[in-house]
C-alpha cells in the first residue's frame, strides 16, 4: 500500500518534474486565462451593443408613433395611418404599442391582441422618454419606452408607449456567445498544439545529449561531441571535463594496481622459492628471508596505496587543507605513539603554523606526507621537534619539521630519499616514509628538500601548493 | 595482567591469543564489536588490542562507546588501515597507541607492556621491590640477580601486585585480573599462588592485609 503511493508519488514527481510538462503547463494555463478574459470582454461588448440598437429600434417606431397620434373628431385619441411594422399587426409578434390618456388605455395595437400593457404610475416630462421593464401578454418580459405626447385641441398630455420582447435580444446574444466560445476553444487547441511543437523543438538537444550520454555510458563515445545551445555548452565542457578527469583517475589507478601485482610477484617468488627449499636445517634462515620478503611486501602496498589516493585527488579544484589542523592532529598522534619507544623523556612536538597557510589538496595526502616527516623527526629527536611554515615564491608554502637529533650527513640525504633505503635497521620503520612524502608531493607539483636544523638534527621541508586566498 | 582481544579474522586472532598467553597475559578474545565492547564494559581489563574493521559495530565506534562510558583501560589500535589520517582519528577516538598490519608480534608486546606499565604510573620496564625485581620485557624475575622459575598463574599475580605496588588489592579483583573470562575460577587458589610465591622469593615482599587483600611492598 505504502510501495504503492510511493510509486505514484515518483512518478507524480517524474511528470512534474519534467521540463516538458512545466512548459506545456505554463502555456496551457496562460492560453486558457487569455482566451477566457478575451471572450468575456467580447460577449460583454456584443451585450452592451445588441441592448443599444433594440432601444434605438423602439425609439425608432416610438417617434413614428408620435407622429401619428392625432385627436380624432370626438376629441378622443387616433393614429392618422397605421405604423409600418407589419409585426404591430400580427397578435403576440413581441413589437407593441399603446397610447393612453388620463382615464387608461385607449388605442393598443393589433397585436397586443386583448391585453393592455400594464404600464407603470409615471408622468414623463415633454420630450423625456421613460424606460420599463413590465410583464406583458404571454408573461413575457417587455422593454417598454415610453413618452407623453401633447395634442392640439386635446384636454391633457398622452402617454404613448412602445414594447419589444427582451426575448429576441438574449436569443441574439446567446447565438453569439454559443459563437464566440466555440471558435475561442478552437483556437486555444490550435495555441497549445503549437506550443506543443515548440517545447518539442526546443528541447530536442537535451534529448540529444541523453542518447549522447547512454552512448558514453555504453563505453561507445569518450566524450560529448556535439556543440549544443549556449545555455547547456558550459554544463558539457564540465562533463568532458570531469570524464577526463576520472579517465584519468581511472588509468593512475590501473597503472598502480599494474605497478603494485608486478612489484608484488616478485616477492611471491621468492617466498615460493624459500618455501620449496625449507628444511628443518636452514629453518631460521628461511624464516629471516620470509621476514625480508614480508616486510618489503610491505613497503610496496604503502608505496602503491599512498600514490593512488594522491594522483585520485589531485587537480580537483576547490580541495583546501589548513596545515595548522593537520600538524596539530599528528602532534597527538605522535604523543601517544612515540611515548611507547622512550621510557622517562618524552618527544615535545612544537607547531607554529599560521591558520591562513592552507594547502591546495586533500587532507589524508598532507596527513600522510607530514605523518612521515614527523614520525621520522620523533624517532630521531632528543627532545624537541618543532614544524613551521612559510610562504614561498611562485604560490608554494614551505612546511618544516626540525628535529635535535644526530641530524644527517649532506652525502647520504639523497639517498634515503630513494624507495626502500632504511639509514638504521634498528630503529623500527620501513624506510619508504620519505620516497612515498617525495611521491606524494611531485604529484601536487611540489618536492621535500632535507637540509641542517637550527635545532642541531635535520631540517625536512615540505614544498607544496597554497590554496587560492592564503 | 588480563587482555582483550578484539579482533575478527580467526587465524590472527588465534595467534594473537597464543602469544600474549605465552607471554604471561590471561587473555579474553572477542570476534565482533558488540560482544567486544561488551566485554571491555563489564570486565576489568588492563589493557585492549581493537581491530577497526570489525563486524556488527566497527572499532571506532566501540572505542568512542567505551570512552563515553569511562571505560579507561588502554587501547592499542592494530588495523590494516596504515594511513596517517587513520591513525588521527584512531587516536582523536581515545585510542592509547596505534600500530599497523603487518606488525610483529615483538613490537605489539612492547607496545602494550608500555601501556600496561605507563597506565600503572610505572616509568620503567623493571619494577623492583625489596630485592624483588620484574622485567616486564622479559617476563623474568630475579631476587637479588638469582633468577626464580615461575608458572605462568604465579607470574600473572605477581606482576599483578608489583604494577600495583603500595595498593592494598583484594583476592576477587587478583582473580578477575590473572584469569580469562571462561575459566573455572577459584579464588582459594589464590592463597596457594601467593604461598608458593613467597617460598620462591624467599622474600618477605607480599604482605597480607586481613580482611581485605595483599599488597606488595619493601619488607
Amino acid at each position: 500500500m505504502s510501495a504503492d503511493a510511493a510509486r505514484q508519488r515518483e512518478i507524480t514527481g517524474a511528470v512534474t518534474g519534467s521540463l516538458r510538462f512545466r512548459l506545456l503547463a505554463g502555456a496551457a494555463v496562460w492560453i486558457a486565462l487569455a482566451l477566457a478574459m478575451a471572450g468575456a470582454v467580447l460577449s460583454g461588448l456584443f451585450r452592451d451593443h445588441v441592448a443599444r440598437r433594440f432601444d434605438a429600434e423602439l425609439t425608432t417606431h416610438l417617434n413614428q408613433l408620435a407622429a401619428l397620434a392625432d385627436t380624432g373628431a370626438d376629441g378622443a385619441p387616433v393614429l392618422r395611418h397605421p405604423l409600418s411594422d407589419p409585426r404591430f399587426r400580427l397578435p403576440l409578434s413581441g413589437l407593441y404599442w399603446q397610447v393612453n390618456d388620463t382615464g387608461g388605455p385607449r388605442l393598443r395595437s393589433r397585436s397586443l391582441w386583448d391585453e393592455a400593457l400594464a404600464l407603470p404610475p409615471d408622468e414623463p416630462a415633454d420630450g423625456e422618454v421613460h424606460r420599463h421593464v413590465v410583464t406583458g401578454p404571454a408573461d413575457r418580459r417587455l422593454v417598454v419606452l415610453e413618452r407623453s405626447v401633447t395634442l392640439p385641441g386635446a384636454p391633457a398630455p398622452l402617454r404613448i408607449a412602445i414594447a419589444g420582447d427582451e426575448g429576441e435580444m438574449a436569443g441574439v446574444i446567446a447565438a453569439f456567445d454559443r459563437v464566440l466560445w466555440l471558435s475561442l476553444g478552437v483556437l486555444a487547441l490550435v495555441l497549445i498544439a503549437a506550443a506543443v511543437v515548440q517545447v518539442s523543438v526546443g528541447l530536442r538537444p537535451l534529448v540529444r545529449l541523453r542518447a549522447e550520454l547512454a552512448e558514453v555510458r555504453a563505453g561507445r563515445k569518450k566524450r560529448f561531441g556535439a556543440v549544443a545551445p549556449s545555455e547547456v555548452q558550459p554544463l558539457l565542457e564540465d562533463l568532458n571535463a570531469l570524464l577526463d578527469h576520472s579517465e584519468e583517475v581511472v588509468g593512475r589507478a590501473r597503472l598502480q594496481a599494474g605497478n603494485l601485482a608486478h612489484a608484488l610477484k616478485t616477492n611471491l617468488a621468492v617466498l615460493a622459492n624459500e618455501a620449496d627449499g625449507l628444511k628443518p636445517e636452514n629453518a631460521r634462515a628461511v624464516g629471516a628471508a620470509i621476514g625480508r620478503q614480508v616486510a618489503e611486501m610491505r613497503r610496496h602496498i604503502d608505496h602503491h596505496t599512498a600514490r593512488a589516493r594522491a594522483a585520485a585527488a589531485r587537480g580537483l579544484p576547490g580541495i583546501a587543507t589548513p596545515v595548522a589542523d593537520s600538524a596539530a592532529a599528528l602532534g597527538r598522534v605522535m604523543a601517544k605513539i612515540h611515548a611507547s619507544d622512550r621510557v622517562g623523556d618524552r618527544v615535545a612536538v612544537t607547531v607554529r603554523v599560521p591558520r591562513e597557510h592552507v594547502f591546495a589538496g586533500e587532507r589524508a595526502d598532507l596527513d600522510e606526507m607530514l605523518g612521515n616527516l614527523l614520525d621520522n623527526a620523533c624517532k630521531w629527536a632528543r627532545s624537541r621537534v618543532e614544524v613551521t611554515s612559510r610562504l614561498e615564491a611562485g604560490g608554494m608554502l614551505a612546511v618544516s619539521v626540525d628535529d635535535d637529533g644526530p641530524g644527517l650527513p649532506a652525502d647520504r640525504r639523497g639517498a634515503v630519499l630513494a624507495p626502500g633505503v632504511r639509514l638504521d635497521e634498528s630503529t623500527p620503520g620501513t624506510g619508504l616514509g620519505l620516497a612515498v612524502v617525495r611521491d606524494v608531493a611531485r604529484l601536487y607539483g611540489g618536492d621535500v628538500r632535507l637540509s641542517d636544523s637550527p635545532l642541531g638534527g635535520l631540517r625536512a621541508e615540505l614544498v607544496l601548493p597554497v590554496a587560492d586566498g592564503s | 595482567m588480563r587482555l582483550l582481544v578484539v579482533e575478527d579474522d580467526p587465524a590472527l586472532s588465534r595467534q594473537l591469543a597464543g602469544r600474549l598467553e605465552s607471554a604471561g597475559y590471561a587473555v579474553d578474545v572477542a570476534d565482533n564489536g558488540e560482544d567486544g565492547q561488551f566485554l571491555g564494559e563489564t570486565e576489568p581489563y588492563d589493557a585492549i588490542v581493537l581491530d577497526l574493521g570489525l563486524p556488527r559495530v566497527d572499532g571506532l565506534s566501540v572505542l568512542r562507546n567505551w570512552r563515553a562510558r569511562g571505560i579507561a583501560a588502554p587501547v592499542i589500535i592494530l588495523t590494516a588501515r596504515g594511513a596517517w589520517t587513520e591513525k588521527v582519528q584512531g587516536i582523536d577516538a581515545g585510542a592509547d597507541d596505534y600500530l599497523a598490519k603487518p606488525f610483529s608480534m615483538e613490537e605489539l608486546l612492547a607496545r602494550i607492556r608500555a601501556l600496561i606499565r605507563r597506565s600503572k604510573g610505572h616509568a620503567s620496564a623493571e619494577i623492583a621491590c625489596g630485592g624483588v625485581v620484574l622485567d616486564t620485557r622479559s617476563g623474568r624475575v630475579t631476587v637479588d640477580g638469582q633468577p626464580v622459575d615461575l608458572t605462568a598463574h604465579e607470574y600473572r599475580v605477581l606482576a599483578y601486585l608489583m604494577h600495583r605496588m603500595g595498593q592494598v588489592v583484594s583476592r576477587a579483583e587478583l582473580t578477575e585480573h590473572i584469569y580469562a573470562q571462561d575459566f573455572d575460577r577459584d579464588s582459594n587458589t589464590i592463597e596457594v599462588f601467593i604461598g608458593r610465591l613467597r617460598r620462591k622469593l624467599g622474600v618477605d615482599v607480599i604482605k597480607t592485609v586481613r580482611g581485605l587483600g595483599y599488597k606488595v611492598e619493601e619488607p
